[in-house]
């Protein structure tokens, strides 16, 4: 898109993309559950205010209001949620034994970013601006909820995961053409709190009937 | 007239489930959701006429009706006709069992209603996004019907459905931002509209396209049941109610299916037909491959038939593949004929899972001497399944194979029959042995009597081989809609 | 060789060998103050080195050359990168040596050499503290190379002083998420390679934990002076470089005796500042378990690595 952006501009969209991966990796490295959610929900409102300057360079109101919609719903609304799931999720409050040791997976989030970088060239090269460069770390952030959701065993961590990939995808979403339609949104935007809701119900009966959160005791199903 | 006839399919599922939210399970409430199929097909049928004579109905810019939305929509209604049928039986026998209590009853009827209509919207909506969102509003309806039973195995089977089905479908969330950004690009206006987007693929990026499709096949294959994302399946088409498994295995595989085709469309005018051709024609032998492995010592039924629905996934992928008019019509026709006989095998699974209290192979033994007609039904089911005639199954995967050779896609087509015998082989020698031999000591668990239950597979099959002899008018509606998926129309 | 980058070598050599103890010995005073001790004054570090090198010469019977140049070489490749580096003044006596590879290169020799020095001991402690420290070393050196090679992505050089240079010229590119992270990856590493808490305690000699005191547990006398003076050295040339790359305010980019003591002042000031902050981080924190250092180093080594990323991809 042809906007226009001065240079204050670019270095906030710059600072909050950076926030956005930033936070990321902090939920990689760190084990404590409490602290992973805190920073889960610093990155709802880096992705809020990532929003909001694009809503500011664009002079949109519309978008303005999205932003305060995404930090209600992902500064808020999500940790909150999640935060439930974890009081209610037993005595274990730590990531204790990943399936990818931290140092590990922090190596492989590097890995991650860099891959995040090749596989969205195509997508900057459409369309150079500001804006769509900073695709590549909100790409990055998807693939490294990912990697959370894939390697981690606590149910809490696995609904981090899943949320960091949306907040990736969201950031995509909102980087390239600034979103894909406010009916589309409001039905993501649903989608996904319900996702996390069921998520909840369901860590609840986990540990209703397992006992606990680890999802490695999940080996009832196998052939 | 036609606006109406294109809500009626999702208003009246809608209004079951609020109907029974508020008045519950009972035995006058339960003929609703009969009746509320029954129109959806009559109107999915009088839908699919209009369409063919008229050309594609389009309401408000957000629902559209084509040939092949025509046909998902009659076969949603088909199988949830013989569901609904069924349903009755199994909730009064677990009822009676005590495994579940009223307000569970409600929740299967509503929600039961509300996937219904989910689905219905995902293959009206006129735009992508919207397809999205229908199809994961689908994964959060069913959870709880997954794990509806709360035992270990069920609370895990629906934690992994929703995470794994959630995980796919949002990186088929970021193919179709990744795709939207393309079509912002090409100058066309299209958005996320199917039509436009189709209308105006060669405009597209195409190494934008590319990766896009390779998210979005990726993530409505996960969905869909196609290899690698596909072990969700197994353990929620086992651990769901009969009637639930029913519809997951007989039109959500195929729902989310018909995403990709949409996409298929778009691709195949961005990129040409070769890359979506090597990406689903691998996805397909992984799918049918890891089928086939798991099925030949399979020990629980129940698993049994959810691999056959990833072996028959496995085939929808290898007919779109191979594209062409032949293919594309045996696709279509294989959607409708899996549809029917795999919802009246899972039926028919839950109730012998209901009389008999055990899901393993072994343990059933000698059903044909107790319970003749219901085994008679399963046995017919498999025998379908794998593809003998008079049954529609037959006449599709034949289509597909020859197909398959005409389009020298020789190899991968010759592979994926071998796979399909084998899998045939493994199929028909399980339930073999759960309908043949001596009867186990053990006595049957009583059961209320399931009159509408038989009706319903006895229908389904009827239809099934129906279908496979006399196409009649169905023919004109699959042609145009296999004109679609060509790009011929 | 400009007269100002020979002036401002010879001076930025006099000002890191005198000061360097002076900012262990602050630290030290710092950390004494706030556990309620009074502490042995700023000066003391210097006290200890006049008596160590009043001492005779000794080295355990067994070691070889190795054991005997390590300190020497540790001292001087830290003096070369003394001299070189933009600390007071941006002109550079050597640019070419100037460079962030030749520089890194330089401190991570100091480093090996004490390492092998430890193995040549023969002793349990030696060879212990030096596969500890060279395991820090693989994760560290990499590290600081593409922290700061992030930094070099703007100013289109990889020579320090050009760094610098163009941080002064355009001062808000420092407010970037490139260099953001780069900061945060550098003070990490800097924490691991000069041998502070958490991940190695200077303070102590209790053999499970040491890892830099391990290294050095045979050396007497003037040897020991050396390698003391050597690693409070290496501590302040991280510190100044960590300030320099990031705050270069007040570096003298011209001629003349004002510019030049102004230099001298804002780096004593910066080091100061940052010291005291890494002494009272210290007071603050526990030391790391050993095998959780790696996730602390590659932690760091990613964050690096993303900066580099972002200095490239948001431009």
């Amino acid at each position: 898109m042809g906007i226009e952006m001065s240079g204050l501009t670019v270095q906030l969209l710059d600072i909050a993309a950076g926030a956005l991966l930033l936070t990321a990796v902090l939920v990689v490295w760190r084990r404590e559950l409490s602290v992973i959610l805190r920073v889960f929900a610093l990155q709802g409102v880096a992705l809020a205010g990532l929003v909001a300057v694009l809503a500011s360079a664009q002079r949109s109101v519309e978008l303005g209001l999205v932003a305060l919609g995404l930090l209600v719903l992902r500064g808020v609304v999500l940790p909150l949620l999640v935060r439930r799931s974890l009081a209610g999720a037993g005595p274990v409050r730590r990531e204790t034994t990943p399936m990818l040791n931290v140092a590990a997976s922090l190596l492989a989030a590097a890995a991650l970013t860099l891959l995040a970088l090749a596989v969205s060239v195509p997508l900057v090269a459409l369309d150079p601006s500001p804006a769509t460069r900073a695709v590549p770390v909100a790409v990055a952030v998807v693939l490294i909820g990912l990697m959370v959701m894939v390697t981690r065993r606590h149910a809490v961590s696995q609904v981090v995961g899943f949320l960091l990939m949306d907040n990736g995808i969201t950031a995509v979403a909102f980087l390239t053409t600034a979103g894909i339609g406010l009916l589309v949104e409001a039905g993501i935007a649903l989608d996904v709190l319900l996702v996390a809701g069921v998520l909840h119900v369901l860590t609840g009966r986990i540990r209703e009937t397992f006992g606990d959160t680890d999802l490695s005791a999940l080996r009832e199903l196998h052939d | 007239m036609s606006t109406l006839l294109l809500l009626i399919p999702l208003a009246v599922p809608v209004m079951a489930a609020a109907m029974y939210a508020a008045a519950g399970w009972r035995r006058p409430s339960a003929p609703v959701a009969v009746v509320s199929a029954v129109l959806c097909l009559a109107a999915a049928v009088l839908l699919a006429r209009l369409v063919v004579d008229d050309g594609p109905v389009m309401v408000a810019g957000l629902l559209r009706v084509d040939a092949l939305s025509a046909f998902m929509l009659i076969v949603i209604a088909s199988v949830a006709t013989i569901v609904a049928l069924a349903t009755p039986a199994h909730l009064a026998t677990e009822l009676a069992a005590g495994r579940i209590d009223r307000r569970d009853a409600r929740r299967h009827a509503v929600l039961v209603q509300a996937f219904l209509a989910a689905m219905t919207l995902a293959v009206l909506a006129a735009d992508l996004g919207v397809v999205w969102v229908a199809v994961e509003a689908t994964t959060i309806v069913t959870a709880f019907l997954v794990g509806q039973r709360r035992t270990r195995a069920a609370v895990e089977a629906a934690w992994k459905y929703v995470v794994i089905c959630s995980t796919g479908i949002a990186l088929a969330l970021l193919g179709l931002v990744v795709l939207n950004q393309a079509s912002a690009h090409s100058g066309t206006g299209a958005g996320l509209d199917w039509a436009a987007l189709a209308a105006g693929a060669s405009a597209l990026d195409p190494d934008v396209t590319r990766l896009a499709v390779l998210l979005i096949v990726l993530g409505f294959g996960a969905k869909a049941g196609l290899a690698p994302l596909h072990a969700w399946l197994p353990d929620a088409h086992s651990q769901a109610p009969a009637p639930v498994s029913a519809l997951m295995s007989g039109v959500l595989l195929s729902v989310s299916f018909y995403a990709i085709l949409r996409v298929k469309v778009i691709a195949d005018g961005a990129l040409g037909p070769t890359f979506v051709r090597v990406l689903l024609l691998a996805a397909a032998l992984a799918t049918l491959l890891v089928s086939a492995s798991l099925l030949i010592a399979q020990r629980d039924y129940k698993r049994m038939l959810a691999y056959s629905s990833i072996e028959h996934s496995g085939l929808l992928a290898l007919g779109a593949a191979i594209g062409g008019p032949l293919a594309s019509a045996a696709v279509l026709l294989h959607v409708l004929g899996h549809g029917l006989v795999k919802s009246v095998l899972f039926v028919g699974a839950g109730r012998i899972l209901q009389l008999t209290g055990t899901s393993r192979i072994d343990e059933v033994g000698g059903l044909a001497v107790r319970r003749p007609v219901l085994a008679g039904c399963v046995g017919l089911g498999v025998l379908a399944l794998v593809g003998l005639p008079p049954f529609s199954l037959f006449a599709s995967e034949f289509g597909i194979a020859r197909a398959g050779f005409e389009a020298s896609l020789g190899w991968p087509t010759a592979l994926a029959l071998v796979l399909v015998v084998v899998i045939a082989a493994a199929l028909v020698g399980h339930t073999g042995r759960m309908l043949l031999g001596a009867a186990p000591e053990q006595p049957l668990v009583p059961c209320p009597p399931a009159r509408s239950t038989t009706v319903a597979m006895v229908g389904g099959l009827a239809a099934c081989a129906t279908v496979g002899v006399v196409a009649g008018p169905l023919t004109t509606l699959i042609d145009a809609a296999a004109a679609i998926l060509t790009g011929a129309s | 060789m400009n007269p100002l980058g020979v002036a401002g070598g010879v001076l930025q050599a006099v000002v890191i060998v005198g000061g360097a103890p002076l900012v262990v010995g602050l630290m030290r005073q710092i950390r004494a103050r706030l556990e309620g001790r009074a502490g042995a004054g700023v000066a003391q570090p210097w006290r200890d080195l006049r008596k160590q090198l009043r001492k005779q010469p000794a080295s355990p019977r067994g070691t070889s050359e190795i054991y005997r140049s390590a300190p020497v070489l540790l001292v001087a490749t830290t003096l070369v990168v003394a001299v070189v580096a933009p600390f007071v003044t941006t002109a550079s006596a050597l640019p070419a040596v100037a460079d962030l590879f030749v520089v890194v290169a330089l401190l991570a020799l100091g480093t090996v050499m004490i390492a092998l020095a430890g193995i040549d001991t023969g002793t349990a402690f030696g060879g212990m503290g030096a596969s500890r420290e060279v395991t820090i070393l693989a994760l560290v050196e990499p590290t600081v190379l593409v922290a700061i090679f992030a930094l070099s992505v703007r100013a289109g050089s990889t020579n320090l002083s050009a760094i610098v240079g163009s941080v002064l010229d355009d001062p808000a590119r420092l407010v970037s998420p490139a260099s953001l992270l780069a900061a945060v990856a550098l003070v990490v590493v800097i924490v691991a390679e000069t041998g502070r808490l958490p991940v190695d305690n200077p303070a102590t000699h209790l053999e499970l934990t040491m890892v830099h005191e391990a290294m050095v547990l045979e050396y007497a006398g003037p040897d020991l002076a050396l390698v003391e003076l050597g690693s409070a050295m290496r501590l302040s040339v991280y510190l100044g470089l960590l300030a320099n790359l990031f705050v270069p305010w007040g570096v003298a980019t011209g001629p003349g005796v004002a510019a030049l003591a102004v230099g001298v002042a804002a780096f004593a000031v910066k080091v100061t500042l940052l010291a005291a902050a890494l002494a009272l981080a210290e007071v603050f924190l526990a030391k790391l378990r050993l095998f959780r250092v790696p996730e602390l180093l590659a932690g760091s080594f990613l964050l690096a690595l993303l900066s580099v990323t972002t200095a490239y991809v948001l431009v």
